[in-house]
């Protein structure tokens, strides 16, 4: 294929090649104007322009006069325009050194992919410390201000990784200290919430299967009650006055006694 | 106008506290900057005053709204009982138009800030209760006018001074009431006669209840029917609070402690 197209254009005359240059660079411009119309659209239709509203990136964006779906849809305009331009050189035969070109063919949609991966990346890393932030809201507690910004750094690490990996830079070193670091999460997530693990697991059982209900009178290790209030993780038990709060675990390990009035 | 100034005059005169309901930010700061201490009543802290007591309802009365604000501001300590207080409020539209005078010895205290705030039940579970009732109060059920009974809080208690009239539709379901899809479906169910009966964290614990407590010496005004009785009855014997929709006159009451704290008119809503 490659071939046939060098031989075709060697096979024209030196004007039709600078018509047919001319004509290709023409319609790339026109493509690339659609590209960029159609991307615009699209953001609107699908909702991606109201999902970047109050983003950082995206005020960053509007500060320089444009906004994150504009950027977006310049380079896809720019990639499409610049792909024109080399087909154009090609034809009117100005590409010499072709090996170097072919090269920058190959490797100009690796640069657009990292480069989308990168706004993606700040974008979803806004996003979900805003929607963490957001949901953290009711916990006045100075320290539960460090979790989003944790969630959203982790997100345009791998962001930027991925873009790194795109255009080729070595990322080893950086793949190694990733996994170092989701190890430790897992690792640390799986000791520190042990217990709600169990308690959930066991949660699970008893409000689908429901051995008692709310009203019920239980004993459950050795305290005995009402049941007021089930949950994922715990169950209420009240008698005179006190709330036994039992993690679900217990209600599994040690059983729970029913009376019947 | 000198006359009408000297009444004005004599309305505010040796305020202890002022109280805004749903102000706007300037006018708090204006306020914060005086002496006299200003207590915001609203339904969200805009203005990020530091003395706030939360509406759980835009109390569309006066007389409730004014009642739950000063309730409130004495239960949290802002203002003591015998201050005098100021209650600038909006009567018509949404401007503050009206300011009334309250002396805090003389106003006697139903127990609405606590129906609220301090019920076993989630100030907001009570609120989304309430907005079920007043909803259904609305628009009744196919426009046909239907009465309700809510029974909210120290769910355990109550089952156990209840029984079912029949299968219960919420066995084994675990929804919560404020969910949009619940209300519909608790709207539906009103039809079913007996009491629906809400844990404290808004879970759906069962509706079809015959209620029985001892109705004994339930003290509720004359001319109420048996759904209020025996909503009066159920929150002496128990910890819980009622919401009653009545049938007849379609007004929405709240019980608590075997007395009726608060009666609204959905209408007004």
């Amino acid at each position: 294929m490659q071939i046939e197209f060098q031989r075709l254009l060697r096979s024209l005359s030196e004007e039709t090649a600078l018509v047919a240059a001319i004509v290709v660079l023409i319609v790339g411009l026109l493509l690339a104007y659609y590209v960029r119309r159609w991307i615009h659209r699209m953001a609107g239709r699908v909702g991606i322009t109201g999902a970047v509203e109050g983003t950082p990136f995206e005020r960053t964006a509007r500060n320089f006069g444009t906004s994150t779906v504009g950027i977006v849809g310049w380079l896809a305009a720019l990639f499409v325009y610049v792909g024109a331009v080399i087909l154009a050189l090609q034809f009117v035969d100005l590409l010499r050194v072709e090996l170097f070109w072919s090269q920058v063919t190959s490797y100009l949609p690796r640069v657009f992919v990292a480069i989308l991966a990168l706004i993606v990346g700040l974008i979803a890393g806004d996003k979900a410390k805003l929607v963490v932030a957001e949901r953290l809201r009711s916990v006045k507690l100075p320290e539960a201000g460090l979790i989003p910004e944790l969630v959203k750094y982790s997100i345009v690490y791998i962001a930027t990784l991925i873009a790194l990996g795109q255009i080729g830079v070595d990322t080893l070193a950086l793949l190694v200290l990733l996994a170092a670091y989701a190890f430790g999460l897992v690792f640390l997530s799986a000791v520190a919430f042990r217990d709600l693990l169990a308690a959930s697991a066991a949660g699970i059982y008893v409000l689908l299967a429901e051995p008692y209900a709310i009203g019920n009178e239980v004993r459950v290790d050795g305290k005995r009650g009402i049941v007021q209030e089930i949950n994922v993780f715990v169950t209420h038990i009240e008698s005179d006055g006190e709330v036994y709060v039992v993690p679900n675990q217990h209600v599994l390990r040690s059983g729970v006694v029913r009376f019947r009035e | 106008m000198s006359a009408l100034d000297a009444l004005f005059d004599d309305l505010v005169a040796d305020t202890d506290a002022v109280l805004l309901f749903s102000p706007d930010a300037a006018t708090v700061r204006e306020f914060e900057a005086e002496d006299t201490p200003a207590v915001v009543v609203d339904q969200e802290n805009d203005a990020g005053a530091d003395q706030f007591v939360e509406l759980p309802l835009s109390f569309t009365e006066v007389t409730g709204r004014l009642r739950f604000g000063l309730e409130g501001a004495i239960r949290q300590g802002l203002i003591e009982e015998g201050d005098t207080a100021v209650c600038v409020t909006s009567v018509f539209g949404d401007g503050m138009d009206a300011a009334v005078r309250v002396e805090s010895a003389e106003f006697t205290q139903t127990g609405l800030y606590d129906l609220f705030v301090n019920s076993r039940a989630d100030p907001s579970v009570v609120r989304d209760v309430f907005d079920v009732a007043i909803e259904l109060g609305q628009k009744g059920q196919k426009g046909k006018p239907v009465g309700a009974l809510f029974v909210v809080g120290d769910a355990g208690k109550v089952m156990n001074k209840s029984r079912p009239l029949s299968y219960n539709p919420f066995e084994k379901s675990h929804v919560h009431v404020g969910d949009p899809i619940v209300n519909v479906m608790l709207k539906e169910f009103s039809r079913l006669d007996g009491a629906f009966v809400i844990s404290d964290s808004g879970k759906i614990v069962s509706a079809y209840r015959y209620l029985e407590p001892s109705a004994e010496g339930v003290d509720i005004p004359k001319g109420l029917g048996a759904r209020h009785m025996a909503a009066g009855a159920i929150t002496r014997d128990t910890n819980a609070i009622a919401i009653v929709l009545s049938e007849s006159d379609g007004m929405v009451r709240a019980f608590k402690g075997g007395e009726l704290v608060f009666e609204l008119d959905p209408e007004e809503y």
